[in-house]
């Protein structure tokens, strides 16, 4: 500390001693309110963290359809060129078609079902059980619940459009917001299929923002002169959500910072009984040759002092608390050494000061301008 | 040169349509090392003059020099400066600081300014007072008599001209209120500080150079003591 703001320092210090028990349950509200800010600023951010990992990848996705509101029926060979074209190399570009089959998977009773053609679906999917073939030539694969719904396993028969399929594997279950989810889905070999249009195009990228380029390059390149594809791409949708869990997280922080408020009266509480019982000493300071700024420094510091005890307090114990938090939610306890948790931490350490010191100005500006020549009558 | 050089001080309290004239015009000089003692019965205006003569209150008519400096209608700013700069105060009730040793309570006045060497000028000031076996005690572990020592240790940190006492022996026994007075005498004698006791005792007047007594509010009888 500067040796100018030392000796304040010291008298402070020494002011706050005095009444050890009322200067503990001062700064114990700061404490709180530090804790009640940085704790649930620290659960908003690991919220957002466990949220953002069980969304998984789809915000890397892109699906293009075509655009039957413009009489576009289907997407050409030409169109899957392009988007290979204008995709970033690293990029998994997957064409599916579509056709609605009967299907049987008892032998008796056959049910109007849609099938998709896949060319390549180890790109897209993995197995739960049996394997998936490259390339992709015979047989069927089925989602998780289509499976679980028949007793579908690697081995078993479907008919559909009254040929038989042997299923080769089922798909392990994919993320519920994504579109390319198979859990719903049978799967043939494309080649099986004669129409020669594909009915969607999906576009796995390697990250996010790569797919939010990929997206827009896709609607300049097909959508040149007619909106003829439909680009869907949840990236922007996950944005959307990120945003919202950023507005509940003010909230939540915004609650809990009427704690601080609560904290800053005690202090304010404190502070002014301070200055009455101490009424007789700062007269003296002040006929000892103190102005009332030096006044004002040595009543303001003691609040800083207040408010410093309880930040590092606090801040020490919404620490422990994150780690519980994430440990918790997120499953991993070392999550909390996060910038956003740090951000939460300084904020509510700053906040907590500056509410102490915001609430020792009226008690200190009181005891400044006390005429000395009162204080001291006795 | 006189260190005070008070004219026709006056001050007048209102309270509602009533006016009450604490000083009545009051003249008042004080040499270099002298001491003064001012009595009167209470409410003759003893303690407003003190005030006065110490910067603490302003008079509402008159004037006054504080060694050599016209210091009527200062503000409050300025009136604290030379007040830190110029005067050392007692008080009956001591007024130490109960959280600080006694070192820190004598370095209380020029604490914020940590002038270098303060330490030890306020150790060898106690020292002198006799303290020197009490320099990191606390207030409420010396006696009266040693409180008043370390309050008169603190009055002259800052190589004040003048020392203004209200009541200093009001709150000691006549022994130790004898040994208090022998320090101002010293003080007055030795470092040439004008020292200005309001009290009541009748005791103070074996010391004082003077004695000015106040009836309200305008200075009775001068009368020169043996000192």
């Amino acid at each position: 500390m500067a040796g100018r703001y030392f000796p304040a320092a010291l008298m402070a210090r020494r002011n706050l001693t005095r009444t050890k028990m009322r200067s503990l349950l001062a700064s114990l509200g700061i404490v709180i309110g530090v804790i009640a800010i940085a704790s649930l600023g620290m659960f908003g951010v690991a919220l957002q963290y466990s949220f953002t990992q069980n969304l998984g990848d789809i915000g890397n996705q892109i699906t293009v359809s075509p655009n039957a509101a413009e009489n576009v029926t289907e997407l050409t060979e030409r169109d899957v060129r392009d988007i290979r074209r204008v995709a970033s190399p690293t990029a998994t570009v997957a064409p599916v078609k579509q056709r609605v089959e009967p299907v049987s998977f008892d032998r008796r009773t056959t049910g109007r079902q849609l099938v998709y053609g896949v060319e390549n679906p180890a790109e897209l999917y993995e197995a739960r059980e049996g394997r998936i073939t490259e390339p992709f030539r015979t047989g069927a694969l089925v989602g998780a619940n289509i499976a679980e719904e028949h007793d579908l396993h690697p081995g078993s028969t479907i008919t559909v459009n009254e040929s038989t399929v042997r299923v080769r594997a089922v798909l392990a279950e994919g993320d519920a917001f994504s579109s390319l989810n198979p859990d719903n889905r049978i799967l043939l070999p494309a080649s099986s299929f004669q129409e020669r249009g594909y009915s969607q195009v999906y576009v796995i990228e390697s990250s996010g923002s790569r797919a939010n380029e990929t997206a827009m390059a896709i609607r300049n390149s097909l959508n040149d002169r007619q909106e003829r594809v439909n680009v869907m791409e949840l990236g922007s949708i996950v944005d959307t959500i990120e945003q919202q869990f950023q507005i509940i997280n003010t909230v939540l922080v915004g609650i809990a910072s009427i704690s601080l408020l609560v904290a800053g009266i005690s202090i304010l509480n404190v502070m002014l009984m301070s200055t009455v019982e101490r009424r007789e000493e700062i007269g003296v300071l002040r006929a000892v040759g103190y102005q009332k700024r030096d006044v004002l420094k040595v009543m303001l510091m003691e609040a800083t002092l207040l408010g410093v005890l309880g930040g590092v307090a606090g801040v020490v114990l919404s620490l422990g608390a994150g780690l519980a938090i994430n440990h918790y939610t997120v499953g991993d306890a070392t999550a909390v050494f996060r910038m956003a948790n740090a951000w939460y931490l300084g904020a509510a350490f700053s906040f907590g000061v500056v509410t102490s010191i915001v609430s020792g100005l009226y008690p200190a500006w009181k005891a400044a301008s006390e005429e000395p020549v009162e204080a001291l009558r006795g | 040169m006189n260190v005070v050089d008070a004219d026709g001080l006056v001050k007048r309290y209102r309270t509602g349509d009533q006016t009450l004239d604490a000083l009545a015009g009051v003249d008042f000089d004080l040499d270099a090392g002298e001491f003064v003692s001012i009595m009167g019965p209470s409410g003759s205006g003893k303690t407003t003059l003190l005030n006065i003569l110490g910067l603490l209150a302003t008079p509402t008519e008159g004037r006054l020099r504080l060694d050599g400096q016209d210091v009527t209608g200062l503000s409050d700013r300025k009136r604290t400066a030379i007040r830190k700069r110029t005067i050392g105060f007692v008080f009956q009730h001591f007024y130490l600081l109960p959280t600080l040793t006694a070192v820190e309570n004598v370095e209380v006045p020029l604490l914020l300014d940590q002038p270098p060497g303060l330490t030890k000028r306020a150790r060898s000031l106690l020292e002198r007072m006799g303290l020197g076996d009490r320099l990191d005690h606390r207030p409420d572990e010396l006696s009266g008599g040693q409180k008043q020592r370390v309050a008169i240790a603190r009055s002259l940190i800052n190589d004040p001209k003048i020392v203004l006492a209200d009541e200093p022996t009001g709150n000691l026994d006549s022994e130790t209120g004898r040994k208090i007075l022998d320090e101002f005498q010293r003080i007055a004698d030795e470092d040439d500080v004008a020292i200005v006791a309001v009290t009541h005792d009748e005791l103070v007047n074996e010391y004082v150079d003077r004695t000015v007594h106040l009836v309200d509010g305008t200075i009775g009888r001068e009368r020169k003591s043996g000192g």
